[in-house]
């Protein structure tokens, strides 16, 4: 699988022709960051009106959330699994309501599994997006052979579900090993570089 | 679905994970002793097994050993499935252990012969007057505390398990050891009389705290004896596999 180098704003483009129960891997500079999340989920929670499932081990759930309220993007369909506020002592910033789950650790991988699967559980919608961000901040915190193993089984699960699922990675901070361990259980591969 | 040769009925606990690590559920009327230190969610998964029953139309009976079931209800997770006309319409009944001792006349600290078979008679009349497919007794061992010889804890759990067997009861033996302990159970003979064991623990990762939860035996079906990490939801106890990639143990 290659990924293919286009704009923020053809990813969108790019992940609404995909089918139900992909997974897809996208991987993005430090640059274009925001943007990405923005055009996901934008794209999934708003105009598709799936129930997004956003797994941030990258920055807190409050970051993103307030990002995403500068932006004017509708987060009330977006459920966060929060792996860093706990761990960074900001949990009383991050509190835990119906949008927001914390997980203790990064390094609890089962337990960030089974609160994606209770929000799965939970959600009403027919359609539902995951969003892992990202694969490098997981493997900060995790070894290789654990990450893989986790990738394997919370996609294989999601993929049984009919649950979309994008995991993010940036292009500075990848390793062969972390792309190779992301393009085994990947179907497709977006490469998010600048417009034009 | 007719059963195959040879194959047993299954009481599905409606915990989707557990039942898959079962092959679908425990075999109708085995006497289960789900095991663990404290803290590792017993009393929730035994409750769970019982709402999931009440709500298929099984009659289902908590016996409170330790603490009084109102207490039992105030501290219980907020299931999103469950529904408090299960216990007014009486397919879920919980009966306080201590009450029952005390309607008996078992007042001294350890029963006698006599008043094991008193007891195992008590509770079989009360599961066969109320119809009861599902028991849970939590605790056993507080109620082992009360018999305190090997010889009579095996009498009681024996003819415990025969009579709630022979009235096609499934049953959950809630049972209590030490974080440390290398035994499934704190007197060394419940363990081996129970048609199956399920272990719950705390299960420490690079200064991670873990639930798990494993099967170690379950007579009359095929079980997987993987370890498994759980949670405790509002939509009831989820399991993943736990990673072996990390695995201490």
């Amino acid at each position: 699988m290659t990924p293919d180098q286009i704009g923020p704003q053809k990813i969108a483009a790019e992940l609404s022709e995909m089918p139900p129960a992909s997974a897809i891997s996208l991987q993005m500079s430090v640059d274009n960051y925001l943007d990405v999340i923005r055009g996901v989920l934008d794209l999934f929670a708003n105009k598709k009106g799936m129930d997004t499932i956003y797994v941030t081990a990258t920055i807190s759930s409050e970051a993103i959330k307030r990002v995403l309220q500068a932006l004017d993007i509708d987060t009330s369909r977006i459920y966060f699994v929060d792996c860093i506020s706990h761990i960074m002592m900001g949990a009383s910033a991050a509190q835990q309501d119906d949008h927001t789950t914390l997980v203790e650790s990064p390094t609890m991988l089962e337990n960030l599994m089974l609160k994606v699967e209770y929000l799965i559980r939970r959600s009403q919608s027919k359609d539902k997006l995951v969003v892992i961000d990202s694969i490098n901040s997981l493997a900060i915190h995790n070894n290789n052979w654990i990450l893989s193993e986790f990738l394997h089984i919370l996609v294989s699960g999601l993929r049984s579900r009919e649950a979309f699922t994008i995991i993010l990675s940036v292009e500075e901070h990848s390793t062969p090993e972390i792309n190779n361990m992301v393009n085994l259980v990947c179907d497709h591969g977006i490469r998010a570089g600048k417009e034009g | 679905m007719p059963l195959k040769m040879g194959e047993r009925d299954r009481c599905a606990t409606g915990l989707e994970g557990l039942d898959t690590i079962l092959y679908g559920g425990i075999p109708r009327s085995n006497t289960v002793l789900l095991t663990g230190s404290c803290g590792t969610g017993k009393t929730s998964l035994a409750l769970e097994f019982l709402i999931h029953g009440a709500q298929k139309g099984e009659n289902s009976l908590f016996v409170s050993v330790t603490e009084n079931s109102e207490k039992l209800l105030a501290n219980i997770i907020p299931y999103k499935f469950f529904d408090k006309s299960l216990i007014k319409s009486g397919r879920l009944v919980f009966v306080d252990l201590p009450i029952m001792y005390e309607r008996l006349g078992m007042t001294k600290a350890e029963l006698s012969m006599e008043e094991i078979d008193l007891l195992v008679a008590a509770i079989s009349d009360l599961v066969t007057e109320l119809g009861t497919k599902r028991l849970v007794i939590d605790s056993i061992t507080s109620v082992c505390y009360k018999l305190k010889t090997s010889e009579k804890i095996r009498d009681f759990i024996l003819k415990l398990g025969k009579s709630l067997s022979d009235l096609n009861c499934t049953t959950i033996l809630v049972g209590e050891v030490s974080a440390e302990s290398t035994s499934y159970s704190s007197f060394g003979v419940e363990e081996a009389i129970a048609d199956g064991i399920v272990l719950m623990a705390n299960m420490e990762r690079r200064g991670d705290l873990l639930r798990t939860l494993q099967v170690i035996k379950m007579r009359g079906t095929m079980h997987s004896r993987a370890k498994y990490v759980l949670d405790l939801t509002p939509m009831g106890v989820l399991l993943v596999p736990l990673l072996k990639g990390g695995s201490t143990a």
